[in-house]
């Protein structure tokens, strides 16, 4: 179990409003769903009133994109209240987003854009964690971005910059091992090194997806299924952890649902193996 | 070069992203980011990887931001995307994010101001079909992230007194909105429904139409001028008496009680209104 006591809510896969009909009619089985937060924020329509049925008969988890949390920009206060009202409406297990930032001088630009690893940018990401967590009375989750660049003034690498700032910041981590991959092919780092650094008592949920090969760089498109390579980082994660909750992320050229799920399934062989190898979760 | 604290990295990396250019490079050199990051110190800055030099590396974030701005406002605006074809509906949507960036955590809203922007927008022919058509498609996103109101009910129609009716106000739903086109933009959003690719050519016709969501479910009415110069002054506040009698006033030829009774029915039935103030 993790630090937090969250707990393992199994195998789920990102709530997609392609997919109501099927889920609401069918019932499919699967463990849990993760709810993009923003899309649900400022409607009052449709895919709110669909995913308050989802909520009735599935545990869901919040996933973000706007938190912005690296930005230098004050925290956006009525974003982080209507999380919050958010998270109360559908019983989130829990809260995450990215570290990374958005956009500054009041813009957004919508991409999770990367940050210098050192530590001024720690001691300002911690500070503002823990401003989160206050208002939101709950643990913060965050994600190992997919980055496609590093900037020349980091002095710690990402797993460093990770680790410390779940420590410092006591918040849990959402190891998207997809992007471990992403990044280590476009920085020429171990993607086992890294995996191995994460502390494994803060890693609340795992992220699957596949990926884009560009040829001299990969795009973290959420495109297809995963590649064997990630499914054995993710093997190499849970060995440690132990059972956690894990998603598969399926976001372009989104296939009917049970190709999706399918896909996610992989997952429990892993997943078995971690129980039998007595660390679980 | 010196080592920017975070707020300089950041506004640096951001004007080269959002800077409208099409060339990675030229947003480098532009004078905003080049007063933070001269390009030949771009070095000093951003690492290079094996394959990709530092200004390629931003090249990645600098492309996607258009084609994720893109792809946001497309699912807002299909008919005037497919309008405009690939090349010009990108010149828009570059244009547009210059002058009306996002500045909210949710894309939903971006599109608030396209349809004034096409009037002045460059490279965009039937500037005024445009508009119309971008006022009818953001009525559309806003009736289906309107918070959910009720209906009236035919119970709470019938429960009213014959005698009351005069003086009775009808409360429009959150998601109601009320569209007076210049062009046939109705028109061409119905050509895109089917298969086929037989769209109307852009005209100055008038169109009148209604906009109204039941059962989360978002309805496009089309009206005529006389029914939508009724359910105008309804949806301001007026009491029936009032808006059927300017109504009648102001029609040729004149409505007959037999057409005003039909409309009462569709715009009820359809989820124009949410209740009944006697």
């Amino acid at each position: 179990m993790n630090r937090f006591g969250i707990p393992d809510l199994g195998v789920g896969i990102g709530l997609r409003p392609v997919h109501f009909g099927q889920i609401l009619s069918g019932s499919p089985e699967i463990d849990w769903f993760e709810v993009l937060s923003e899309n649900y924020m400022d409607t009052g329509g449709r895919p709110l009133f669909l995913l308050d049925q989802v909520v009735e008969r599935y545990p869901v988890a919040l996933h973000g994109v706007s938190l912005s949390v690296g930005s230098t920009d004050p925290l956006d206060r009525e974003y982080l209240r209507k999380l919050k009202e958010l998270a109360r409406r559908t019983k989130a297990h829990w809260v995450s987003d990215h570290v990374c930032w958005t956009g500054v001088l009041g813009r957004n630009t919508h991409d999770l854009l990367p940050l210098p690893y050192d530590e001024a940018t720690l001691r300002h990401v911690i500070g503002r964690v823990r401003e989160v967590q206050d208002v939101l009375e709950r643990p913060l989750v965050l994600e190992n971005p997919s980055t496609y660049l590093a900037f020349a003034s980091s002095t710690m690498t990402e797993r460093e910059f990770l680790a410390r700032l779940a420590a410092e910041a006591d918040c849990g981590l959402l190891l998207d091992v997809n992007n471990v991959y992403v990044s280590a092919f476009n920085h020429g780092f171990d993607a086992s090194e890294y995996i191995d650094a994460i502390p494994a008592d803060r890693v609340v949920q795992y992220h699957l997806a596949g990926h884009t090969n560009k040829g001299t760089h990969i795009v973290d498109t959420h495109s297809g299924p995963a590649l064997d390579v990630v499914w054995d980082l993710y093997a190499r994660a849970t060995a440690r952890t132990g059972l956690v909750s894990t998603l598969f992320e399926w976001d372009a050229d989104i296939p009917p649902l049970e190709e999706v799920v399918v896909e996610a399934r992989r997952a429990h062989a892993h997943r078995r193996t971690a129980a039998a190898t007595g660390t679980e979760g | 070069m010196p080592s920017l604290a975070l707020g300089g990295l950041q506004r640096w990396m951001q004007a080269v992203i959002v800077h409208p250019a099409e060339r990675t490079r030229e947003a480098l050199a532009s004078s905003e980011a080049a007063a933070l990051v001269p390009p030949e110190r771009l070095g000093d800055v951003v690492l290079p990887s094996e394959t990709l030099d530092p200004a390629e590396r931003v090249g990645i974030y600098h492309d996607m931001y258009v084609l994720r701005m893109e792809e946001a406002l497309e699912s807002d605006y299909p008919g005037l995307a497919h309008f405009l074809g690939p090349e010009r509906w990108r010149q828009l949507v570059r244009g547009y994010l210059e002058a009306h960036p996002s500045r909210s955590y949710t894309l939903n809203v971006l599109g608030r101001a396209l349809a004034e922007h096409v009037l002045a927008a460059r490279g965009v022919s039937h500037a005024g079909f445009c508009r119309d058509l971008a006022r009818l498609e953001w009525a559309i996103v806003e009736a289906f992230d309107a918070p959910e109101t009720p209906i009236l009910t035919e119970a709470s129609l019938t429960a009213v007194p014959p005698e009351a009716w005069e003086d009775a106000r009808l409360v429009p739903t959150a998601a109601f909105r009320l569209l007076s086109l210049h062009y046939n933009a109705g028109s061409y959003l119905d050509s895109l429904r089917g298969e086929e690719h037989d769209h109307p050519l852009p005209r100055r016709s008038p169109e009148w139409v209604a906009v109204c969501r039941r059962d989360y479910a978002v309805y496009r009415l089309p009206l005529t001028r006389p029914s939508h110069r009724l359910l105008g002054a309804l949806a301001e506040g007026r009491s029936v008496g009032e808006a059927v009698e300017e109504c009648l006033l102001r029609s040729r030829p004149r409505p007959t009680g037999d057409q005003i009774f039909a409309w009462f029915r569709e715009w009820a039935r359809s989820g124009a209104f949410q209740s009944v103030e006697v």
